[in-house]
């Protein structure tokens, strides 16, 4: 069942645990969510004064996103806004905190693993890799990244986009007084940690610092609003698209039907061609923000 | 299809499965919390989707980016006859 809906999770009530496994002594962890059959995970970790950790690579894709503090990995020192994505099998530098970190972890294919090397796996997609500090070296940008888009006061930094999938991983800020009366929803799992800041949606209320979500696709979220002003990371698991609606009773069925919709319009030999093999909507799926548009037969 | 890191990845290992099924149980128990948290908010709720649905009819619904379009009272949903579920 992959990941459960987490949201609203605010992790900073919570308790660390003591990571003692998985190459990872010395630090400390708290889930913010975990495929239950992967083991895939976004974990906030604090890796305690001293820590240390010879070079070494991950059998899953990871990224960190370092949330303050100080760590060097190999020759590059890393404080708050240091972002990689670390493919699997590419070996990192060591890692040493001298005096105490935060970062969010994320293994996106499988439990944490780490296998001490100083080469690369073979197999490694070693253009994959990327190491950057968000804060210092982007500049924001709008947010309107996809169309139909968010309003203005939303802005992007995009640190890893994937070019199969469309998943990206970004860090975001919304302005205080930022407004966007719709209700969204995506094909995409979207996840967000606060790093400072609180917004609002319409279903779950407000998010504060160290507010946490994953959201499997389809889930209605919106409308928006965000008092003084929000900084977040953010990352989707595959294409994000923003279809808005107004209605706020609608489910994740009728949503995934209005988003078939959507493909039966947009693309509709696409659309036939996906939907000859298995339950069939020859006439396209129900539409409930505009219904009759599709003829849809009668169930 | 191209052979990755991941399919070369050894079996997990059962520490590896201790620790998965521990998380995964406290996981739960947070989902559960969660999903009593936001059923405790339904009254509040309900009221914000009557804010939204007014302020859609007025100032407008937004449609793309700052443009907004105002929609007809006859095009506003009505709550349909079961229980509204934000959590999945
Ligand atoms: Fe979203």
């Amino acid at each position: 069942m992959a990941r459960p809906h987490i949201e609203p999770y605010v992790e900073l009530n919570e308790d660390f645990k003591k990571f003692d496994q998985l190459g990872t002594t010395g630090s400390h962890y708290k889930i913010l969510s975990l495929d239950v059959d992967t083991g895939a995970c976004t974990l906030k970790v604090r890796y305690n004064a001293g820590f240390s950790r010879p070079p070494g690579m991950s059998y899953s894709d990871c990224e960190i996103f370092v949330l303050n503090g100080l760590m060097t990995v190999g020759d590059t020192t890393c404080v708050a806004g240091h972002y990689f994505f670390i493919p699997a099998g590419v070996a990192t530098g060591a890692i040493n905190v001298p005096q105490g970190c935060e970062a969010l972890v994320m293994y996106n294919d499988s439990e944490p693993s780490f296998i001490e090397s100083d080469t690369n796996h073979p197999l490694a997609n070693t253009e994959g890799f990327i190491s950057v500090n968000s804060y210092e070296d982007m500049p924001w940008g709008g947010g309107s990244i996809v169309s139909p888009s968010v309003a203005t006061g939303c802005m992007i930094k995009i640190l890893r986009y994937d070019p199969l999938s469309e998943a990206i991983s970004f860090l975001y800020c919304m302005a205080p007084k930022f407004m966007q009366d719709n209700i969204s929803y995506h094909d995409c799992a979207e996840e967000s940690y606060h790093i400072w800041g609180t917004s609002w949606m319409m279903q779950f209320g407000e998010l504060p610092t160290g507010g946490y979500f994953w959201r499997p696709p389809y889930i209605n979220h919106g409308s928006f609003r965000c008092e003084l002003g929000t900084l977040a990371f953010g990352r989707t698991d595959s294409k994000l698209h923003n279809y808005f609606h107004f209605n706020p009773w609608s489910n994740v069925d009728e949503n995934i039907l209005r988003a078939g919709a959507h493909l039966y319009r947009q693309r509709p030999d696409m659309f036939k061609w996906v939907a000859s093999d298995g339950h069939n909507h020859p006439h396209g799926p129900d539409d409930f923000q505009n219904p009759g548009y599709n003829h849809p037969h009668e169930h | 299809m191209t052979k990755k890191v991941q399919d070369e990845a050894p079996a997990r290992s059962a520490e590896a499965q201790a620790w998965i099924d521990e998380n995964v149980a406290e996981q739960q128990v947070r989902y559960e919390g969660i999903v009593k948290e936001m059923d405790e908010l339904a009254p509040t709720r309900a009221k914000w989707y009557e804010e939204f649905l007014h302020i859609v009819q007025t100032k407008g619904f937004s449609a793309d980016g700052d443009r907004r379009v105002v929609i007809k009272p006859e095009n506003v949903p009505q709550k349909p006859d079961r229980p509204d579920r934000v959590v999945f």
